[in-house]
């Protein structure tokens, strides 16, 4: 046998299994189509709903264990696998029964008491009863928490703050006692978040279980597996202990598809049932092809904060000025369509407090021009971020470009300095500037959640360094007092103040887009950016 | 030839150390502060300064670099610090992925690329020749993105009769094995899943090779002419032996040595992680995963990843190098060296 001999047969053999590896494919691909063209799923049941659902989201999770994550994407998955203390209602922030009934509170608004459902199970088969339920909120309190628990101090407060939980006490298997540093009314709200809140079985974290990529919980859904970078694979929880949220599907499989475009294809391809993080541009190509469109108001604030401690608009004339010289309705409606609505507030417009008497700065460009000409104010600086975020759907480059074509037309020239999101969030600490593009996503549709911006110490969060006495009073009184009328009143003040003051120039809120297939039923994106596919069926 | 193999081994060391030295630095002062990612948007200044000095963020970046070097040298490239999991398993769960569609695509592009070429050569200033010179072209210059976009929107979006994304069906996954879909469903005779991962691999390894197949092609072409031209071609033909014969049996082995070494690179290139393909077809790959992380700061995995990068470079120059003496019986490693 001779060299040359090896290399032909090789050659040869080579060539084989390509066209084996294509015959094979096309038969896959036949197969496949074939399978779609009879109805779908070829895994139906009987009841003529299919047993799978796929959804189609942009990332990974960063983990499975609420305590240790923050992101969106996490908590879509986690909240079908999890229960919660509280819950919220289907469509609306309102606080219903969770793993318990709504808690009973001491007078001095410090103590809670829950009673929690007898007999419910963890997935695993172990007990989720009070003592788990306290486990869960010993290891995120201090002094067992850690660093890269990131919603821990958000949720279940800290002793530096002087707020949060004091200490938990599982009285017995059924009754659960919490005990606040300080009354709290949206701490009732945090109770049915997605992030820290849910409880999750001991048996998943304790003796180097890793929570994180193996879950346990007592949800409608059990955890059956995670490709990174592909699927998190979900299947029905037959034994839920809450009959009226019984899972409906057999599968739920949540795939990750980062490009806008090819998750659009994948679910006009039939490859997937239900796609989010879309934006405006998509819209078209999903109506067009006979698919569903996902648009309700979301729970965010896109804003322009002013640098309120230096610079150019720290006197509030200048904040004005600069309100007048920008038209942010014909703005928004020129960079966001339909897709976004004018800000009138801070909260999103059906959140409890908000108050339609409350206006902002109407443009006004010839004021502006007067007002900056008179204050000798001729150019400014603005940060801006690049990258699309959920409450700006197009970049925040877009965005500062707008604003720097309305003050042109004042005598204005801004100065637009933009970074990727990760450098943006460390300068808006540490660099100089005016003004800055900023936003942000509630978490537990309470106001506090979105007025105590402005009162935060931390400028990570309060970018401006806004700072008033006779405002953070109010979040005080906020914070301590019980939801209702009076309540609403103290944060239609501070709505007042951000009007009067300016603190920030309000621009829009974004809606929560999705696209699904019409075979789908009973899907809805609630306003926290979660989706409970519980209650979702498709069409065989 | 083994005292060769070994030199080789020896002097990839101080290759690795200085990819290593430069994407460390690279990370530490280009990058941003990691700490607001990995704690998000309710993280106090005092959080993040805690975050930093646990995870040795404020050691002097010597000292940084040593427990770094140290951890790899003991197989240990820490752990990510936006997901907590190891970084030896993040990117071995995911490695698989771009293995397989790298070898697919490497056999697509060898196996048309060198059959072009060598038609191509074999029939020089042909309309064949010109039809190949013109793929060879559209190859080298369309972008792989684009490509990727254009074969979705044919197969998936309009002829529906490829998936547009994915793997495979994940409830037809194979569990364990080699994580190689392809290799692990035939293996264990599981076909509706094999037909299932070779219809999801289709459009992602065609939009990965066609570049890689330019090349071959335009390598193969020019190597074969030059072939052609050689005083024993002309002997083989003058004693009568059939063109078919001497084409493939005489010239194409000699002309093969600098093709050997394109497709090693390309497929050097290729393991490395295809980004855009990967992006675009949603493959589960460590391409698009260390952009990812590259974007978030997440210091221990790129440094991970760019060394295992390394790493298969080396290797596959070593194996390519191999190859050589294989394939020309007049090169000898070892009698060089002696």
């Amino acid at each position: 046998m001779t060299m040359a001999d090896i290399s032909r047969r090789r050659f040869v053999q080579a060539m084989g299994a390509v066209s084996a590896t294509s015959v094979f494919a096309l038969v896959g691909c036949n197969s496949q189509r074939a399978s779609e063209a009879d109805g779908g799923e070829g895994d139906a049941s009987e009841s003529g709903i299919a047993d799978t659902i796929t959804f189609a989201q942009g990332a990974d999770p960063r983990g499975l264990d609420p305590a240790y994550v923050d992101d969106g994407e996490s908590a879509k998955i986690m909240c079908n696998i999890y229960d919660t203390l509280l819950a919220y209602d289907t469509e609306t922030c309102d606080i219903v029964p969770g793993l318990a009934e709504l808690p009973d509170v001491s007078d001095d608004g410090l103590t809670y008491t829950f009673k929690l459902h007898e007999g419910v199970k963890f997935h695993d088969g172990t007990d989720c009863n009070a003592e788990a339920v306290k486990k869960n909120i010993d290891r995120q309190l201090e002094p067992n928490r850690t660093e890269d628990m990131p919603y821990a101090s958000f949720v279940f407060g800290s002793e530096a703050s002087g707020s949060g939980v004091a200490s938990v006490e599982a009285v017995d298997d059924t009754t659960l006692v919490i005990t606040l540093r300080a009354a709290s009314t949206p701490f009732i709200k945090n109770m049915a978040m997605a992030l820290a809140a849910p409880v999750v079985a001991p048996s998943a974290y304790e003796n180097g279980a890793n929570s994180i990529e193996n879950p346990i919980g007592s949800g409608p859904y059990k955890f059956v597996s995670w490709s990174k970078g592909e699927n998190v694979v979900l299947e029905a929880n037959e034994d839920y202990w809450n009959a009226d949220h019984m899972p409906q599907t057999k599968n739920v499989i949540f795939r990750f598809i980062a490009e806008n475009s090819s998750r659009v294809t994948a679910l006009t391809n039939g490859e997937v049932d239900i796609i989010d993080g879309i934006d405006a541009s998509v819209v078209p190509t999903i109506t067009d092809a006979g698919y569903e469109l996902f648009d309700e108001d979301g729970m965010n604030i896109n804003y322009m904060a002013f640098r309120n401690d230096s610079g150019a608009f720290t006197d509030v004339e200048a904040r004005r000025a600069f309100c007048q010289a920008v038209n942010v309705e014909e703005m928004v409606q020129s960079l966001y369509g339909e897709y976004a609505g004018v800000a009138t507030s801070v909260m999103p417009l059906w959140m409890a407090p908000y108050d339609e008497d409350i206006k902002q700065t109407a443009y006004d460009p010839e004021a502006a021009k007067q007002t900056f000409a008179d204050l000798g104010i001729t150019s400014c600086t603005m940060l801006a971020y690049t990258n699309p975020r959920p409450y700006n759907s197009i970049g925040g480059q877009a965005l500062a470009e707008a604003i720097q074509g309305y003050l042109r037309e004042v005598g204005v020239e801004m100065e637009i300095v933009s970074y990727d999101w990760t450098t943006y969030q460390t300068k808006v600490e540490t660099d100089a500037f005016d003004c800055c593009l900023y936003g942000w996503v509630g978490d537990n549709g309470d106001p506090d959640n979105f007025m105590n911006l402005l009162a935060d110490e931390n400028v990570s969060m309060n970018v401006g360094r806004y700072r008033s006495e006779e405002y953070n009073a109010l979040i005080q009184q906020g914070l301590a007092t019980e939801e209702g009328d009076a309540r609403n009143d103290i944060y239609k003040q501070c709505e007042q103040m951000v009007a009067d003051e300016m603190p920030w120039m309000v621009i829009s809120h974004s809606k929560n887009l999705a696209g699904y297939s019409p075979k789908v039923q009973g899907f809805f994106y609630h306003p926290t950016g979660v989706v409970h596919m519980e209650g979702v069926t498709k069409t065989a | 030839m083994l005292k060769y193999v070994l030199k080789r081994i020896l002097l990839a060391i101080p290759v690795l150390l200085g990819v290593s030295i430069i994407v460390f630095l690279i990370m530490r002062v280009f990058s941003a502060d990691p700490a607001p990612v990995v704690l998000g948007q309710h993280a106090t200044a005092e959080a993040m300064e805690a975050w930093r000095d646990a995870n040795g963020l404020n050691d002097p970046i010597v000292m940084q670099y040593v427990n770094f070097i140290t951890g790899a040298l003991h197989g240990d490239l820490g752990e990510s610090y936006y997901t907590h999991a190891a970084v030896t398993d993040e990117l071995l769960s995911r490695f698989p992925a771009t293995v397989e569609l790298a070898l697919v695509a490497i056999v697509i592009a060898a196996v048309v690329g060198v059959a072009l070429g060598v038609v191509s050569a074999t029939h020089k200033n042909s309309p064949i020749d010109g039809l190949a010179t013109i793929l060879a072209l559209v190859g080298v210059s369309m972008p792989i993105f684009w490509l990727g976009v254009l074969l979705i929107i044919l197969f998936a979006g309009v002829l529906h009769v490829l998936p547009s994304s994915g793997r495979i069906d994940p409830l037809l996954a194979p569990v364990g094995g080699t994580g190689l879909y392809l290799l692990d469903t035939l293996l264990s005779g599981d076909f509706e899943a094999f037909a299932d991962a070779a219809s999801h691999i289709v459009l992602p390894a065609l939009a990965l090779s066609m570049y890689s197949m330019a090349v071959i092609t335009r390598m193969t072409r020019s190597s074969m002419l030059e072939t052609l031209n050689e005083d024993y071609v002309r002997t083989a033909r003058a004693k009568g032996l059939k063109k078919r014969r001497v084409d493939i049996h005489h010239a194409l082995r000699n002309a093969m040595l600098p093709v050997t070494t394109v497709i090693g690179l390309q497929l050097g290139s290729l393991l490395g992680g295809a980004m855009l393909t990967e992006t675009v077809f949603a493959w589960p790959g460590i391409g698009k995963y260390v952009v990812d992380c590259i974007l978030k700061s997440d210091f221990p995995v790129v440094q991970g990843a760019v060394l295992l990068i390394a790493v298969i470079f080396v290797v596959i120059n070593l194996v390519v190098d191999v190859i050589y003496a294989y394939l020309d019986p007049r090169i000898s490693y070892g009698k060089e060296e002696g």
